[in-house]
């Protein structure tokens, strides 16, 4: 059974290409699988610009964001004989992409030595509070699109993997915990608590960007 | 039984129905910030998905051309740390100094098989002369350099002329 359905319905095209015509996927996945390099071209550019968004709101970063699109499309490609059709192509691609952003985010953690903090805006909460912390809290001001985008970003950035990977799949991307339990190897109650944390953590650094528009 | 924080989230999304529902909202009765947390993880919802944090790709044709000469180059780019920007130009600062000490050492090698040096010969000049090669139209002519240290001259020889010819005369 499929647990991953299918992405391209929910994930919003970020480019016209992505609404580029051709035969389906499944025929140019099969034409790819019998090395026809041109056909998997044409499945790149039709989930090239959607791939490039996934990383990048895995890392935060243009030329990182590039790279790994790149890479899973390079893994997608030498692992395509292996792909047997139960899942749509994007959900397929997607789960690499996804486990190469992982992979990468942990490395660069490891390697930076970079701590997140697991315990931002969550100090003196009780676990089973519903209070949203009011760390950082601004006056209320209206923020460029530009302003809103560096808030995001660097509140992202402040999450771990884990919260960081959920928060993406779920309210960005949006994922059904079930799928994302798939995605990530875990059980849906960790995805569900990792969601309660993350949501938590993005509260008390942006509330007063989503209480200001 | 879920935890406090899994009932939440489903609450949260939606995701409870019927008797558990209910008795996650029985629970909530005590709670009087729930309601307003929830609101809250809607607009943090509605800004995420709002906002289109990720800028579009620039350049696809080059992003597609790139990888499609990775595939085909049967080879994956060379690995990369985190954090470090990969750059397209192949001389980096370590390979440009590799190349420039061996340039510089050829350079050397050649110097030294081709320039002749400067220590005195055997017979103590610093240079000589030599007739390596001569074509006279008289057997009995030979040609030879004389080199003299006293007055740092070499002489170029010839034996066997009777005479300068006229046209060859010092005028």
């Amino acid at each position: 059974m499929n647990n991953a359905p299918d992405q391209s319905s929910k994930a919003a095209p970020s480019a016209a290409e992505d609404a580029i015509e051709g035969p389906p996927d499944l025929e140019l996945v099969a034409r790819a699988q019998a090395g026809d390099t041109q056909a998997f071209n044409v499945l790149v550019t039709r989930y090239r610009s959607r791939a490039f968004s996934m990383t990048y709101n895995m890392v935060r970063n243009e030329q990182d964001a590039w790279d790994l699109a790149q890479d899973g499309f390079l893994k997608a490609w030498k692992s395509i004989g292996r792909f047997r059709g139960q899942s749509s192509f994007y959900t397929w691609l997607y789960r690499i992409l996804m486990n190469v952003s992982i992979d990468w985010l942990r490395k660069k953690q490891i390697e930076g030595g970079i701590e997140f903090d697991d315990q931002i805006g969550l100090r003196n909460i009780e676990p089973g509070a519903v209070t949203t912390p009011r760390g950082e809290l601004q006056p209320a001001a209206k923020l460029s699109d530009q302003e809103i985008r560096i808030r995001i970003d660097a509140a992202i950035e402040r999450l771990s993997v884990e919260h960081r990977t959920v928060i993406i799949m779920r309210e960005i991307d949006g994922l059904e915990y079930s799928e994302i339990a798939g995605q990530v190897g875990c059980s849906i109650g960790t995805v569900m608590s990792r969601l309660f944390y993350a949501r938590k953590k993005l509260q008390s650094m942006l509330r007063d960007v989503y209480e200001s528009i | 039984m879920k935890a406090f924080e899994e009932q939440f989230t489903a609450w949260v999304d939606g995701q409870l129905a019927g008797e558990e529902l209910a008795a996650f909202e029985r629970e909530l009765a005590s709670r009087p910030d729930a309601l307003a947390e929830r609101a809250a993880a809607e607009k943090l919802r509605a800004l995420l998905r709002r906002q289109p944090t990720a800028p579009s790709l620039s350049n696809p044709d080059f992003f597609s051309l790139q990888l499609l000469q990775r595939i085909e180059a049967g080879q994956p780019k060379a690995p990369r740390g985190p954090g470090r920007a990969s750059s397209p130009w192949f001389w980096s600062l370590p390979r440009l100094a590799m190349a420039g000490a061996a340039c510089l050492l050829v350079a050397l090698v050649l110097f030294r098989a081709t320039i002749p040096s400067s220590k005195p010969t055997p017979s103590g000049a610093p240079y000589f002369a030599q007739v390596i090669e001569s074509w006279p139209a008289d057997e009995s002519l030979s040609a030879t350099t004389l080199y003299t240290p006293e007055d740092n001259v070499t002489v170029l020889w010839i034996d066997g002329l009777d005479s300068v010819p006229a046209e060859y005369a010092i005028q």
